[in-house]
């Protein structure tokens, strides 16, 4: 038993932590663009921090239950609700069969969300892995986003769980208007004078409405100069790669990426800021703060052990 | 060896084992590889070989940047010549010119030749895969003799069939899947080039050699119909 598809939402896929050792191949790791929101669901319900859940984008699925399980909502503020009275997010909640779930847009901060299901969703493994590659009809379900009348099934529903009072986190902040992302500068920055290194600072950059799961657009009044051209020999790139072609308008590497790519990158979104760039809105702006590599290992390590110690504390 | 350790972030570095595209570079790149492969380094979790540098991504709460870049230069330094290796090669049937292969022409008149001298260059020489990226199993390749003289199309098109094998001067990639693409159209294989149904869905794997072999029209139909239903062997021969 599991969830039938009344309406997909404008973009819903499966991702579960990502494919990973499939990069020399071609293979992006895809998974979750906002990882942090996507543990946390997992933990709510019990399950692994990395089992396959629903990442939607703008609005949230419509989705049928014929059998009673848990499940938690997390990500940016996409209002759902249950047989039409609002539910919690970031909040474990018991569903039972014949409840409709639904969700409004998002209007308030972040644009992405995430349903994680206790027991985790009934999804192959494709090298490894159920999270969804559309663009090349790889993973998740059927290769592809859902649709209207898909059914997916679940692997083992949980009606209960223990402490379930104890089972949520407090609701985190997305801003509407400007965020500070933290960077570390390279693996191209050398292509760049110090002086227009600088510029990537001082100046904002507004997100485009090209902003996907593969990367995001950025416009900037004052495109950075390159001291010769914006080409290098092809090498890999990272999630979170600041790649500035030729034209000096930045775009930032996501989930989907390429593997491998000829534009220089002046710089790397530090891994515990992807989800501020994951949950940015089109028209936004985003400001880049230097940070030094120390820093960037420190928060991650501190955040590894937050998310550690909430798991230990939900599901021991 | 002037090796460089490029920062790709706070979970990656890119080594760079050169700064041109050459056999050479590629082989230290793939030696490199296979020295961290045969002696692992704890931390490291993905490692994407590429023309000219190895990308190695990391678990910094494992291992930190100090360690890992000693560890890197260490496997570096006594990493062993896999050059005297043998030379694999996977022959790839292609059909060229016609519906799948509208260029042809094109290429024989930019070059200043026949259809057929065309062919004979494109198919006669072996493509060395420098690496897989931008698609799945989609390989980089070049030969090393006959280069042709042209490059891109003046405008690209916004989008190719799976199958496609383009060309440019020495290049000449595989199309995986459906997409935009600036380079002339040749032929095409009837070959599945990524097959996620196979336990190694990848017709050519980096290091690897590409011979096309050219068929006709009623031996591409055939070879498609044995590959989809899983029966085709593709020809595996060492050197």
């Amino acid at each position: 038993m599991g969830i039938l598809v009344k309406d997909p939402g404008p973009l819903t896929t499966v991702q579960d932590e990502g494919r990973f050792g499939y990069q020399q191949f071609g293979v992006t790791p895809s998974g979750p663009m906002d990882a942090r929101a996507f543990h946390i669901g997992n933990i709510l319900v019990g399950n692994k921090r990395g089992e396959g859940s629903l990442e939607f984008t703008f609005k949230g699925p419509d989705l049928e239950f014929d059998e009673d399980t848990v499940i938690a909502i997390t990500g940016g503020e996409i209002q759902p609700s249950l047989n039409g009275s609002p539910i919690p997010r970031y909040r474990a909640v018991r569903v039972h069969a014949g409840d409709v779930l639904k969700f409004g847009f998002a209007t308030g901060g972040g644009c992405r969300g995430y349903i994680a299901f206790a027991g985790g969703l009934d999804i192959p493994l494709i090298m490894e892995s159920k999270s969804t590659l559309a663009s090349k009809k790889l993973g998740g379900f059927e290769g592809r986003a859902l649709k209207k009348d898909d059914y997916i099934g679940f692997t083992a529903p949980k009606a209960d769980l223990p402490d379930f009072e104890k089972r949520w986190v407090p609701l985190p902040v997305y801003p509407t208007k400007e965020v500070s992302v933290r960077v570390v500068l390279g693996p191209q920055d050398d292509a760049f004078s110090e002086e227009e290194q600088k510029k990537l600072f001082w100046f904002s950059s507004k997100v485009a409405n090209e902003c996907d799961r593969q990367g995001y657009r950025l416009e900037r009044e004052v495109p950075i100069k390159h001291i010769k051209d914006g080409n290098i020999i092809s090498d890999g790139i990272a999630f979170g790669s600041i790649q500035v072609p030729t034209t000096g308008q930045p775009f930032i590497m996501m989930a989907d990426r390429q593997t491998v790519g000829g534009y220089t990158k002046i710089g790397t979104v530090i891994t515990v800021d992807l989800p501020k760039v994951a949950q940015a809105k089109p028209g936004m702006w985003i400001r880049f703060v230097n940070v030094s590599m120390e820093l960037a290992h420190e928060l991650y390590i501190r955040e590894l052990s937050e998310m550690d110690a909430l798991e230990k504390s939900m599901n021991p | 060896m002037d090796i460089k350790i490029l920062m790709s972030g706070d979970q990656a570095v890119s080594v760079q084992m050169g700064s041109e595209i050459s056999l050479e570079v590629n082989r230290k790149v793939l030696m490199l590889l296979e020295a961290i492969k045969k002696s692992p380094i704890p931390g490291v979790r993905e490692m994407v070989p590429t023309y000219a540098s190895l990308m190695i991504h990391y678990d910094p709460s494992v291992i930190s940047l100090l360690k890992l870049e000693e560890e890197i230069m260490n496997r570096a330094e006594n990493m062993s010549d896999i050059g005297e290796t043998k030379k694999i090669i996977r022959e790839v049937p292609i059909l060229y010119g016609g519906e799948l292969g509208p260029d042809l022409e094109l290429c024989a008149e930019l070059e200043g030749t026949t259809v057929e001298e065309v062919i004979r260059k494109h198919s006669t020489h072996d493509y060395y895969v420098y690496m897989l990226g931008f698609a799945p199993g989609h390989p980089y390749s070049a030969r090393f003799e006959e280069p042709f003289s042209f490059k891109r199309r003046d405008t690209a098109r916004v989008k190719i069939p799976g199958g496609s094998v383009v060309v440019q001067l020495n290049l000449s990639d595989l199309i995986p899947f459906e997409q935009p693409c600036g380079w002339n159209i040749i032929g095409s294989t009837p070959l599945t080039i990524c097959d996620y149904r196979k336990e190694d869905p990848f017709l050519v794997h980096a290091g690897e050699w590409i011979r096309y072999i050219p068929v006709t029209e009623k031996e591409y139909r055939e070879i498609r119909r044995a590959d989809e239903a899983g029966t085709y062997k593709v020809k595996v021969i060492e050197e």
